[in-house]
């Protein structure tokens, strides 16, 4: 490798200073804020579908690899868990974009393709901190419980969800901010959504469009972020 | 009242050890229905683990447990112990994060279905059945409450109700006092004692104020070193007994147990 050229692309500075000058002002016309709260809408809905479906496996998922609901003296214990751990860890293994690609190959570009490319590799995610979380639950409630003639999916109900619940949802609320940006990174693989948007402005050199896009995406992680707060919130009281 | 009474509780020759400690020696006894029995002794003497014995929660190495005539090691655990024993720890037994109603509704798990046990956590069967038992204890207005946020000696009521409501033949309870102060520990054994005795259930605690010993129980059962010391009625258990049973350094020796006919 020739490390004698220069390290920093010389023409590049121009580029930066244009950018960054086109923040005063960002473009806040009103058919540009249109297409931006389009842009945010489809990039929302993506997100919240697939960390829903995300959730949807990943608890079931997450539940059996903890063990919780499995009797100690049971011969499928081990093999079970084992396999719904490599399971878990096979769906996260592989990146979102990735499953985007493999899924846009599968059945086209589909709403359906972004929410299941997201979707999967988060439920392997959701799944192994649950199982962490319903794990590090304190056990003393949970043996009275047990005492009190309780079956373990009955413990499951009264015990282990009730005390891992403000965690758990913490936690799946972090992955829906992180969902929010996988999902405007989707338009690498052409999903419509922010991302996209803010690819086609690149192109056309509209920063001031640029940075309203961006406005918009740390506005919805904001957003969420209060969400997350208030709901937890209102767990914990 | 009949000429021979059953005893409730029978223990022959059970023994107990851990990795590399024995905790319970060939120990035998029989309780008879409506006692009130304290286990005193210093810790690792073997209370804890008798307690969790009769429990069903740990299973003897050696020996028969029986209660009500059937033997815990055939019961299946849930639904048929339940009914027959039930138990109360020191504290920290209970989900802090649920409704004080769910955790006292807790005590029919064993007893509901599994769909039941779902519906009750969005609205509550059996409601009049706890909220009898929170007023008996004086604490009917906080079944709405959040666990976490009772007092210790609320928090020990709120298992004192849920034991109640799961309503078994004997309540066990280990240490239910000790993580709390002098006034609050008498006021919740008076409350434990009351409510077991007027629902005519046996009673077993392990205790160790000779004070409170006294004055709820009705027998004492001295542990040391995993087998029983002595077996007496409270009357019968001075000072001098109960200290001699936590003395660090001499075993109690024969002599210091009146001779009881």
């Amino acid at each position: 490798m020739n490390w004698g050229g220069p390290i920093i692309h010389t023409g590049g500075g121009w580029s930066a200073i244009q950018f960054l000058t086109a923040l005063f002002p960002p473009d806040f016309s009103p058919d540009f804020l249109a297409i931006a709260f389009k842009a945010t809408w489809q990039t929302v809905t993506y997100a919240v579908a697939g960390i829903t479906l995300a959730v949807a496996i990943g608890l079931p998922l997450g539940i059996i690899a903890s063990g919780t609901i499995l009797k100690e003296s049971s011969p499928w214990r081990t093999p079970l868990i084992a396999s719904t751990r490599l399971l878990l860890g096979a769906l996260r293994a592989v990146h979102e974009l990735v499953w985007a690609v493999l899924l846009v190959a599968a059945i086209g570009l589909s709403p359906m393709a972004a929410i299941i490319a997201l979707a999967l590799p988060y439920a392997g995610i959701l799944g192994r901190i649950y199982a962490e979380l319903l794990q590090d639950v304190p056990q003393q409630p949970l043996q009275a419980l047990r005492a009190a003639g309780a079956s373990p999916l009955r413990v499951l109900l009264y015990g282990y969800l009730q005390m891992a619940l403000p965690d758990m949802l913490g936690y799946s609320f972090y992955r829906l901010e992180c969902g929010i940006r996988a999902a405007a990174i989707m338009s690498f693989v052409g999903i419509p959504g922010l991302g996209f948007q803010i690819q086609i402005s690149m192109h056309d050199l509209l920063f001031s469009q640029v940075w309203t896009l961006l406005m918009f995406l740390v506005a919805l992680i904001v957003l969420v972020d209060l969400w997350s707060t208030r709901v937890r919130r209102s767990l914990l009281a | 009242m009949s000429a021979i009474r059953e005893p409730i509780v029978v223990a022959e020759g059970i023994s107990k050890s851990y990795a590399h400690v024995t905790a319970l020696t060939s120990l035998s006894l029989r309780i008879q229905p409506g006692e009130r029995v304290a286990l005193a002794g210093p810790s690792g003497s073997g209370k804890t683990t008798l307690l969790y014995l009769l429990a069903g929660i740990l299973q003897p190495d050696e020996g028969q447990l029986y209660i009500d005539n059937r033997s815990l090691s055939h019961l299946q655990p849930g639904r048929e112990l339940s009914k027959l024993v039930g138990i109360i720890h020191q504290q920290y037994d209970l989900v802090p994060h649920l409704p004080v109603i769910h955790n006292v509704l807790a005590g029919r798990l064993g007893q509901w279905s599994l769909f039941r046990s779902l519906i009750s956590l969005v609205w509550p069967q059996e409601r009049q059945v706890a909220l009898s038992e929170l007023a008996k204890l004086g604490i009917a207005d906080k079944a709405q409450e959040r666990t976490s946020h009772l007092s210790g000696g609320e928090q020990q009521r709120v298992a004192i109700a849920r034991v109640m409501v799961q309503s078994p033949s004997v309540v066990l309870a280990d240490e239910p006092v000790a993580s709390l102060d002098p006034a609050r520990a008498e006021e919740i054994l008076r409350l434990l004692t009351e409510l077991t005795t007027s629902a005519g259930k046996t009673l077993i605690a392990s205790l160790h104020s000779p004070y409170l010993i006294h004055k709820y129980c009705s027998r004492v059962i001295g542990l040391r070193q995993g087998q029983i010391v002595f077996d007496l009625p409270a009357s019968d258990v001075t000072e001098a007994v109960l200290d001699c049973l936590y003395n660090l350094n001499e075993y109690p020796d024969e002599e210091l147990v009146p001779e009881v006919s």
